[in-house]
């Protein structure tokens, strides 16, 4: 289970609805207590793909090394990541599970129309071939 | 004895450590002594071929060891080396 705090939350919205019609992406700093994760601080990242971003998003490498220094300087832990996917639902795709590492939470936030819809996360497994759903709360 | 920083959801199979100390003149060995003292990481770390997985990209200090010596890059007591994902992905199929 994956919860996450109302100023992480807006925060990982009104990135997702400012990039919209292109995806955004960015990491998730919290705690996690065993299967029980709380996201504490979003930390919004460029989106690196080279080419149409309209469905597509790439973190730099280096980008989440950042990432996971500024946890360990807060005190908290990289836990997870966040895309958005304009104008579709949020669900893990081929692309998605293709791209994923099993280590972290792999939030999907819908937004429609420019509007925030409905989110998901998933749990990639190590061989990339399927990512259960974590349950999500917002 | 190279630190090598854990991710979060790795510690589980560092007995909850978020760096580890492991001997290795070379990159290549420090991962080689990393996953000979926690086994259960291999997993995460390498396929079943013992190469890098595709998503694991390894980090001296700050530079991708792909642009310096690969797995013969010497680590020195002073480095630091970092196992830092690929992620990419998007709503096309
Ligand atoms: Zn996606």
């Amino acid at each position: 289970m994956i919860r996450i705090e109302p100023e992480p939350w807006a925060a990982m919205v009104a990135h997702a609805r400012a990039s919209y019609p292109n995806e955004c992406c960015g990491a998730m700093l919290g705690a996690a207590e065993g299967d029980t994760k709380t996201v504490r601080q979003a930390i919004a990242l460029e989106n690196a793909f080279e080419g149409a971003q309209a469905a597509r998003y790439e973190l730099r490498p280096e980008d989440l090394l950042a990432a996971d220094k500024a946890a360990r300087e807060r005190h908290m832990n990289l836990i997870g990541i966040y895309h958005s996917h304009p104008d579709c639902d949020a669900y893990f795709s081929a692309t998605d599970l293709r791209n994923s590492c099993p280590w972290y939470s792999f939030v999907v936030l819908s937004i429609q129309k420019g509007e925030f819809h409905h989110a998901n996360c998933f749990l990639p497994n190590v061989d990339q071939t399927e990512a259960p759903k974590e349950e999500l709360i917002y | 004895m190279a630190k090598i920083l854990i991710p979060t959801p790795l510690r589980q199979f560092t007995a909850k450590r978020d760096s580890v100390n492991v001997p290795g003149a070379t990159v290549g060995e420090v991962l080689a002594a990393l996953t000979t003292e926690f086994p259960d990481l291999r997993k995460q770390i390498f396929n079943d071929e013992g190469k890098l997985r595709s998503f694991v990209n390894v980090y001296l200090n700050d530079e991708d060891i792909r642009y310096l010596g690969k797995d013969a890059t010497p680590a020195a007591d002073s480095d630091t080396v970092s196992l830092v994902p690929s992620i990419a992905g998007g709503a096309a199929n």
